[in-house]
């Protein structure tokens, strides 16, 4: 029995059921993905309302694409981008924000030597990882970062590296994030690094795959509200009713796993009252074609003030439409998603045109809050806040008798990422297989 | 050019923002090349090297001109670096700053 049909749940399925188990999945939404989601813009054209980018180390996403005839596409930007940092729009070439170039490297080399520091196999055994974990990063920057420019950056920087409110986020928390992703340069780059490609048609055909081929044996709209074990096996119940297995296989983010009646009780939990929630929420502005474009812009910025803090072109190959994802993340999320739909579309819609004063009124305007969604409550993953590492870390991959984990949150490489959520599904069907 | 091993071989920089200054951009250029092994984390770097076909990228040179600050105590811009992206040229570029 896998609970949840993400990129951890139906990887370890379908390991699952290669190695001849009888395997069933329980999803809670109408669909599957977890939290890669696709979005169709036009005939044809999909964007990733969701998880989206992955880069070349990520190995183990790359074999399972190769093994459902999905190919990447890369993300290459070419033009100008836009920068509201101050008190106007400025344009400039390449992705430098107008900003003391000295002092956004001296940011650059604490964080660096900060990530060269932590343990990533076991990030509660970094050296001083108590006082690290005990510090917001908020405050490690009030003590490290002295000047303006470095700290009017480092929130945009976090909120766009890992959808970070720096008050709420642990700093052993983003060093070790920083160096689970493959250090602050992979994770930061497009071309070279974690965003090089996007999944051709959308990251949730992944899923869809899997899902197809495991066939009956995902079932949709079945959400877990309780888990009981006792000597012979596991007991999964929900709304519509009982399933008894073996084993079973909780593929969630940490939050929505913790929220599951489980008996007996873990010995540890896997959050405390500081985890918090990733603070995104996507935003897709659809245009007739994407006019940028013409005037030697990229469609990326980068801004000071919401709701959208960052741009870019996903404007889907072939498909004539021009698509700009706007990233409201950090604090800015809970701000904006409060807000109604109205306020939301022309708080978007006005800044986009501020920033692109060519385009045009938008063909269609989405929004995806992934801070409120009851089944993921957060995205791009789970914050672990003050203490949350040192406390739950070294129980985060242990089995509760029958009961394993899984989910991109127990994976120390690539933590938060598609990446790491497959590698965690690979590990936790080695496990289960090895009960044998 | 005049090469410094030693600067080199110590894997640092070779002048603190209270070393004396003067026309060393021989040294300079050896230590900035320091600096550009430590970023890229790559040995294969020399005096006429250029950063970005190195694989270097704006993060990463701002990391440079962190550790030129520190090291020579001269605050040169992101255009700056765009302009003379070999550890020669850097040198120059510190060198006439100071």
């Amino acid at each position: 029995m896998v609970v949840g049909a993400g990129f951890a749940g139906l990887t370890a399925a379908t390991e699952l059921a290669a190695a001849g188990i009888d395997v069933t999945v329980l999803e809670a939404r109408d669909r599957v993905g977890g939290r890669a989601r696709g979005l169709q813009v036009s005939d044809g054209g999909w964007v990733d309302a969701g998880a989206a980018y992955l880069g070349d180390r990520h190995t183990e996403l790359h074999s399972l694409m190769a093994g459902l005839d999905l190919k990447a596409t890369p993300t290459a930007m070419r033009g100008a981008s836009r920068f509201a940092l101050g008190s106007e729009e400025t344009t400039r070439d390449g992705r430098f924000p107008p900003l003391n170039a000295v002092a956004l490297g001296d940011l650059f080399e604490r964080l660096d030597e900060l990530t060269a520091t932590v343990r990533p196999d076991a990030p509660w055994l970094t050296p001083g990882a108590g006082e690290l974990d005990a510090l917001t990063a908020e405050a490690w920057a009030e003590r490290h970062l002295a000047h303006p420019d470095a700290r009017l950056f480092f929130p945009l920087f976090l909120g766009e590296m890992m959808a970070a409110d720096p008050a709420r986020v642990s700093m052993l928390h983003v060093a070790f994030y920083l160096r689970s992703g493959g250090g602050l340069r992979y994770l930061n780059a497009f071309e070279g690094g974690a965003q090089q490609d996007r999944i051709d048609g959308g990251a949730h055909q992944v899923c869809e795959r899997l899902a197809a081929r495991l066939g009956d044996g995902v079932r949709l709209g079945e959400p877990v509200h309780a888990v009981h074990q006792d000597d012979d096996g596991v007991t999964v119940r929900g709304p519509k009713g009982e399933y008894r297995a073996d084993v079973a296989v909780m593929a969630l983010p940490p939050l929505p796993a913790d929220a599951v009646d489980h008996r007996p009780e873990p010995p540890a939990r896997r959050t405390g009252d500081r985890t918090a929630r990733g603070c995104a929420v996507k935003v897709h502005l659809v245009y007739p074609a994407p006019v940028w474009r013409d005037h030697g812009l990229s469609g990326w910025s980068v801004n000071a003030r919401g709701p959208l803090l960052s741009t870019v072109d996903d404007s889907p190959a072939g498909s004539g439409v021009g698509v700009l994802t706007g990233f409201v993340t950090g604090a800015e999320a809970h701000r904006f998603a409060a807000l109604d739909p109205g306020e939301q579309r022309s708080a978007a819609v006005g800044q986009a045109a501020r920033l692109f004063p060519m385009l045009p009124e938008p063909v269609g305007f989405h929004v995806t809050d992934w801070v409120n969604e009851t089944y993921s409550q957060g995205c791009y993953a789970a914050l672990f806040g003050p203490g949350d590492w040192v406390r739950h870390g070294p129980g985060l991959t242990a089995p509760h008798l029958r009961v394993h984990w899984a989910g991109t949150e127990t994976s120390t490489e690539f933590f938060g990422l598609m990446e790491g959520a497959v590698r965690s599904g690979r590990r936790v069907a080695a496990e289960v297989l090895a009960r044998r | 050019m005049s090469v410094d091993t030693t600067a080199a071989a110590a894997g640092d920089p070779p002048a603190g923002p209270g070393a004396p200054a003067g026309p060393r951009a021989g040294a300079d250029t050896e230590g900035v090349v320091a600096m550009f092994r430590r970023v890229l984390e790559s040995e294969d770097v020399s005096a006429d090297s250029d950063f970005f076909l190195l694989g270097g990228d704006s993060l990463v040179a701002t990391r440079v001109l962190s550790a030129v600050a520190r090291s020579y105590g001269v605050e040169l811009t992101f255009e700056d670096f765009l302009g003379a992206p070999t550890p020669g040229r850097l040198a120059e570029k510190i060198a006439d700053a100071r």
